[in-house]
């Protein structure tokens, strides 16, 4: 705290640039664990680093749409984003699908043709440049009012959805085949959850980037899972890591000029390693004193 | 419920693990399965469960096709260990049974049921801190969620202690009792202190159907 020199918190009101990159922040970082948490439980993190890289696709198309052929009916490369991503999942469900017993070759096989349509779009739109470097490390200071709007109304739309279906996704996550018993329709629910899940990969781009967004998803849940003591409270207290890692990491890169994107995903690690510390201190000492407990009996 | 298998036969790809099997229980009836590995016992609860698609006229439950059956919630279930359940994630006994709920099962008889099944105390507890005894209580308690009118057990009680087992099969007839309509699938038809009625025992795919005398093996 002894960095603190208050500029940050007065930056705040005064550059709508960062109010809004602030809100940006908050949002995802709501909405990112609790997303999140399902795909831990399904074992499908990798599915998000897959649409994360297919969306990088979709950037790169635009960026050749907008800055060469001079295309303007698309505002933002990110809106592609959300398209690809989208469009990833729907093949990664028909890849799942085509191969039964060996689901996860999906993955690279999807994300191997995003990455070579990001190199290949890159290279014709001119290279690597400033906006291509902001896609993959995040840039949320460029988050416009426009988009923080977008962001806003497609993420209460999911937390609607989940709201509304939260038994169906909760018990298809921990047992699907007891979810099959009980007549919820396996195929229809995984179909709508990869969508969403595609859905908020893209939005995260904006936050922390193409390479990072994956960290952002599974980081807080991975250290939650450790501490947490329902499923319910586990989200909570992902959602205040995520959240705390977001806030933190603002104003560390805004008072020290650095990376935002980066420092909030090293936020999330450094929580997740002082959780590791914390329970391996606390069991022990927990041990210790059912030792010395049975000892004195 | 009643449960009636007509001449169903069913096999994965080349293999035929059921060969025309038949029988027939009536609503509070208690059917022991037995066989060695690999005889079709499993097999059999999943074209009951409607997990393995069988063709019309082959099993009818109440006297609805299977094929055609959509009230699966009057069937509960208790998997054999818990493979299919992703453990590690934090998740209370609470939790499980309210996501497991689709009937207007009451919060009164949602503890008299936790009571019965004798987890009442663990109601608060993360799943993740159980033993095998007592995870296999929360799972007959969310079999028992939606009211089944027939239980289908699958080898509950293999991994749980002697003293667990006794009250286990205590819980289990004081249910068929209640009219419950029983499956249980077993290794060791002797061990268990089940009140059966009727036994259908699978070698190699085929059955052999008989009734208990005298209600217990």
């Amino acid at each position: 705290m002894l960095l603190i020199n208050e500029s940050f918190f007065f930056a705040l009101f005064e550059y709508s640039f960062l109010k809004y990159a602030l809100l940006t922040g908050l949002i995802m970082g709501f909405v990112t664990p609790i997303i999140g948490s399902f795909v831990v439980i399904r074992r499908l993190s990798f599915i998000a680093d897959t649409l994360s890289h297919f969306s990088l696709a979709g950037l790169s198309i635009g960026l050749f749409l907008i800055n060469i052929m001079g295309f303007t009916f698309i505002s933002d490369p990110l809106y592609l984003a959300m398209i690809f991503s989208v469009i990833g999942a729907l093949f990664i469900e028909i890849l799942r699908g085509y191969y039964q017993n060996y689901k996860e070759i999906s993955m690279p096989i999807v994300m191997s043709l995003g990455t070579a349509l990001s190199a290949l779009f890159i290279s014709l739109s001119g290279g690597f440049n400033s906006s291509i470097y902001n896609y993959l490390f995040g840039s949320i200071l460029t988050v416009g009012d426009e988009y923080l709007i977008f962001i806003a109304i497609t993420t209460a739309i999911v937390l609607g959805l989940l709201f509304i279906f939260y038994k169906e996704m909760v018990m298809i996550s921990f047992d699907e085949t007891y979810a099959k018993l009980l007549g919820i329709k396996i195929a229809r629910f995984q179909f709508v959850s990869t969508i969403i899940l595609a859905v908020i990969v893209s939005l995260s781009i904006a936050t922390v980037g193409v390479l990072l967004v994956s960290s952002l998803m599974i980081i807080p849940v991975a250290a939650a899972m450790k501490v947490g003591k329902s499923f319910k409270n586990t989200i909570i207290i992902a959602i205040m890591f995520s959240e705390t890692s977001i806030i933190g990491g603002l104003w560390l890169s805004y008072e020290l000029d650095i990376a935002s994107g980066a420092t909030i995903v090293l936020l999330n690690l450094l929580i997740l390693v002082l959780v590791g510390l914390f329970r391996r201190f606390y069991v022990r000492k927990r041990l210790k004193q059912t030792q010395l407990d049975i000892q004195g009996k | 419920m009643r449960v009636s298998v007509s001449n169903l036969t069913f096999g994965y790809d080349y293999r035929t693990v059921l060969k025309d099997i038949s029988f027939v229980l009536k609503s509070g009836d208690f059917l022991a399965v037995i066989g060695n590995n690999g005889s079709g016992k499993s097999t059999l609860i999943k074209c009951i469960l409607g997990i393995n698609k069988i063709t019309p006229n082959r099993i009818r439950l109440d006297d609805v096709d299977v094929v055609d059956y959509k009230n699966y919630k009057n069937i509960g279930y208790v998997p054999q260990k818990f493979d299919d359940f992703n453990y590690e994630f934090p998740i209370t006994v609470n939790e499980i049974l309210q996501v497991s709920k689709y009937t207007d099962f009451t919060e009164d008889q949602k503890l008299e049921l936790l009571d019965k099944v004798g987890i009442l105390e663990l109601q608060h507890e993360n799943i993740n801190n159980l033993s095998g005894g007592q995870l296999q209580r929360v799972f007959i308690a969310r079999s028992l969620m939606n009211d089944p009118k027939l239980l289908i057990l699958d080898e509950p009680t293999v991994g749980v202690d002697r003293e667990n087992v006794e009250g286990f099969y205590k819980t289990i007839n004081e249910l068929n009792k209640e009219g419950i309509t029983i499956m249980l699938i077993t290794h060791n038809i002797h061990e268990s202190k089940a009140n059966f009625t009727h036994v259908l025992s699978l070698h190699n795919g085929e059955a052999v159907f008989r009734e208990v005398s005298g209600g217990d093996e």
